[in-house]
């Protein structure tokens, strides 16, 4: 068994509460000059994190469900960052005050004079709107608590018993989260057009929160390895870290491209509007950008083998996967908000402070348990991967 | 590292190699079973009944079938996508399973890559037969011809279609064929009769089993697996596009072609798990594929259940959210409820409600229930192909142009033919070809000692 303690470097939990300031600073600074803008900026932020929450979750689940052994030296980590639920479900409920400068369906003159948002209302209403982010994060957080607190128990009691229930949690976990989280998608982002539709958005959404999730698994198991931890890293394991993220890219690439071609395609007002209102400007090149980032580079660099191997070649795309994200959240939320393409220190402050408070739960987390999980049974086997 | 203790075993009964050949061949020398004969009557008589429509199709014409103007598709683009869907499960166990790193999967691979290419084949017969004219057939290919400006269109999906499917027919009737080599080479030397030794032989390509010809022959299975992996998804989203890039409610939704991959390889899935309780009961191979084999393939099931239980939930949302009146019309008027509503409701029972038995233990355990459930998401798979083509033809935009569709006996016949040929090219791959890959199997042999020592890199 491995005795591996995370101790968290003095310097690095003060940098997280310098990112924090700066953030808070950004958020203060900018909702008193520009609130709508800082409400954009707070809604991506937040789904940026929770995505990434939800997404490492779904990577353990993946694990049980697969019955995947190479991965379970790793557990700690998606573990650490699915903890990030809970403040998320706080930050979220927050976000009610700010419904109306993001949201076209909570004006009552809209509703008074549109059919369509009419037609919609019986779901996109605040009150309704508030239960589902209640009750998602609910699912979420308890669901994500009782298989950390399993997965610690195995720590200390060992034995398959902890395993086939994690296994069994996982399995509800993924029958709730593919449901819930297409919703959320769809309340937090679709409803933004509160007019246009895409049965795939909501797919599109899931496969991106896994897909970076997965990347910033990775990131975090790499930066831990360079700091002597997580010691039984090796080659192959890189190898399959970047399967994930290899894979994961061509289904975005691949939902991206028949969301946007089926459209084209069939050209009807109703469902054109969404890409018309981003064919111009800066927005038209944050398209392309978005498919560069999140599909073409990570397809094209990790391709060889010796790529997907190599700490080198990997953590260059993970970054640029973690900027890929933001640009794609950027494409959906300022077009339906702001209507332009403002960039500029309210967006860098306000990323850099939920990046700051997300790294300091993460490594608070990783703190408080053996950051290589002891009984797990698939240990063994994890520890000697090769293929 | 692979620990029996934990894992199983992927092999039962502690059997050396020499053994594991032997086992698995013992069909090919044995006599003909007495339930194959009868078996092949009843698919060859499906067969020519099948032959008969046919004919009848080709010397009176379409309108034999049931299909009119307003529902210009009907059951021959149903049975059509059906059978494409049923041919996907070869490529998705042999190589995404394979990716996976999923060792169970020798024991099913080649009965599902046999599976792959009878189906497609029959497949391909639909839309042949629905051109109407199939001796112009060679019009679709896009080759330069004397008929002026007339050309094929690009824009066409039915023309990516062509392409798709001939490119995924070849690549996967290799991938199976080459697969096959070294077990050819293992009968050719193992069999007493002559007749056997020269007709395997020549199969076999005069493969010794090298060093040289194993590292060669892996290469190929890399490459043709890598090109097979891209064409599963390419041939039913293009197959999907058939559908979607036209503005018919109920068709044109942004979400097909992934939803049209993953019920694709749930219903190839369904019918692997058809054929491989059949294998087990019926050549006693409960060595090879074992309760656990039954077991994972239910599991994937479960899992593929659940993705297409979420794509209809949202499909139906969607039609509700856009506020669109004809796709809430298709759906709740012409789907859920109304005319068809028994197709809807079978397709969502043996989709998304029946595979949730599999949850249970007991259930994956009974290998009669597990039979019967996998039968019923070939019917499920069925209907909806039959939901999509035939709710959204039978009425849209214009009351005016609505009209009914019910089969003809011709095109009934043409199913039950395909199906019979279906059965016919399963008995006879049963019978002279090795349904287990020896040679795989053999590769994971090593598995069943208690613990495999690895060096670390």
């Amino acid at each position: 068994m491995i005795e591996e303690k995370f101790v968290i470097p003095k310097k690095l939990k003060l940098a997280t509460y310098v990112l924090i300031a700066i953030g808070l600073v950004s958020f203060g600074w900018g909702f008193v000059t520009d609130p709508q803008r800082s409400w954009a900026n707070y809604l991506l932020n937040n789904y940026l994190f929770v995505s990434l929450a939800v997404g490492a979750a779904f990577f353990i689940s993946i694990q049980y469900i697969a019955q995947a052994g190479w991965s379970a030296a790793f557990k700690r980590i998606p573990e650490a960052m699915a903890a990030y639920l809970p403040f998320a479900a706080v930050f979220f409920l927050l976000l009610l005050f700010g419904v109306h400068s993001l949201y076209e369906w909570s004006h009552a003159e809209e509703l008074a004079h549109d059919h369509l948002i009419q037609h919609k209302s019986p779901y996109l209403n605040v009150p309704f709107w508030g239960i589902r982010i209640l009750l998602f994060f609910g699912l979420w957080i308890l669901l994500t608590k009782w298989m950390r607190k399993i997965s610690l128990k195995e720590d200390r009691e060992g034995g398959m018993r902890y395993f086939y229930q994690s296994e069994h949690l996982s399995k509800v976990f993924i029958f709730i989260v593919a449901v819930s989280f297409s919703a959320f998608s769809v309340d937090m982002l679709m409803s933004l057009q509160v007019h246009w539709f895409s049965t795939i958005f909501a797919a599109k959404m899931f496969i991106s929160a896994f897909l970076h999730g997965a990347a910033v698994i990775t990131l975090i198991v790499i930066i831990l390895h360079k700091y002597g931890y997580l010691q039984v890293l090796n080659r192959s394991h890189l190898h399959d870290f970047t399967r994930y993220m290899f894979m994961l890219s061509i289904v975005w690439g691949y939902f991206t491209f028949s969301q946007f071609m089926l459209i084209w395609y069939g050209n009807i007002p109703e469902e054109t509007s969404y890409y018309v209102h981003r064919w111009h400007g800066p927005f038209q090149i944050l398209f392309y950008v978005s498919i560069i980032l999140n599909w073409f580079i990570p397809f094209l660099f990790l391709m060889p083998r010796s790529n997907s191997r190599s700490k080198l070649a990997m953590v260059p795309v993970i970054i640029l996967l973690i900027i890929g994200q933001y640009v794609e959240l950027y494409y959906e939320i300022w077009p339906a908000t702001l209507h332009e393409a403002k960039f500029g220190l309210l967006e860098i402050g306000s990323w850099l402070g939920f990046a700051g408070l997300f790294s300091l739960i993460v490594i608070t987390y990783l703190a408080k348990a053996n950051l290589v999980p002891k009984n797990h049974p698939y240990l063994e086997e994890s520890i000697h991967h090769h293929f | 590292m692979y620990k029996t203790s934990i894992r199983g075993k992927l092999i039962e009964g502690d059997k050396s190699l020499a053994q594991i050949s032997t086992d698995i061949l013992a069909p090919i020398d044995a006599k003909t079973p007495k339930w194959w004969y009868v078996a092949m009557t009843v698919s060859l008589a499906m067969f020519g009944w099948g032959l008969y429509c046919k004919y009848i199709t080709l010397s009176q014409g379409i309108g034999t079938w049931g299909v009119n103007n307003t529902v210009g598709w009907g059951w021959a683009i149903i049975n059509f996508v059906w059978w494409i869907g049923i041919g996907h499960a070869g490529t998705a166990f042999s190589i995404f399973l394979l990716i996976l790193r999923q060792k169970w999967r020798t024991a099913i691979n080649r009965a599902a890559e046999a599976m792959t290419v009878v189906a497609v084949a029959c497949a391909g017969l639909f839309p042949l037969l629905h051109m109407g004219r199939p001796w112009l057939f060679f019009f679709v290919f896009p080759y330069p011809n004397t008929r002026g400006p007339l050309w094929v269109n690009f824009n066409s999906p039915l023309f990516w279609d062509f392409v798709a499917i001939s490119a995924y027919l070849l690549i996967s009737a290799s991938f199976w064929y080459f697969g096959m080599v070294p077990d050819f080479a293992t009968i050719r030397d193992t069999t007493k009769s002559k007749i056997k030794k020269a007709v395997y032989g020549f199969f076999a390509f005069g493969w010794v089993g090298s060093s040289k010809e194993w590292l060669r022959f892996e290469a190929l299975s890399f490459v043709l697996g890598g090109i097979a992996a891209v064409l599963v998804v390419s041939v039913h989203s293009i197959v999907s596009t058939d559908f979607a890039v036209s503005v018919e409610p109920g068709w044109h939704t942004t979400i097909f072609p992934p939803y049209f991959v993953v019920g694709a390889i749930f219903s190839g899935f369904a019918m692997v798990l058809t054929l491989v309780t059949l294998m087990r009961k019926l050549y006693k191979m409960n060595d090879f594929i074992t309760d656990s084999h039954v077991d994972a393939v239910c599991r994937i099931l479960i899992f593929i259940s659940l993705i297409m239980g979420t794509a209809y939930l949202t499909e139906i949302f969607i039609a509700w959210y856009s506020g669109s009146e004809y796709e809430m019309f298709t759906f709740f008027h012409n789907r859920i409820t109304g005319e068809y509503a028994f197709q809807f409701w079978a397709m969502f029972t043996c989709n998304a409600l029946v595979p949730q038995l599999f949850w249970f233990k007991s259930v994956r355990s009974r290998l009669w229930v597990v039979f019967i459930i996998s039968i019923l998401i070939n019917i499920g798979m069925w209907y909806e192909r039959f939901n999509i083509v035939i709710t959204s033809l039978t009425k849209n935009y214009l009351p005016a142009s609505w009209a009914g569709y019910s089969p003809s006996i011709i095109e009934i016949g043409f199913f039950i033919g395909t199906l019979g040929m279906f059965s016919a090219g399963v008995l006879l791959f049963f019978r002279y070809i090795p349904m287990i890959a020896v040679s795989e199997v053999k590769s994971i042999a090593k598995f069943n000692e208690e613990i495999q020592p690895n060096e670390d890199h």
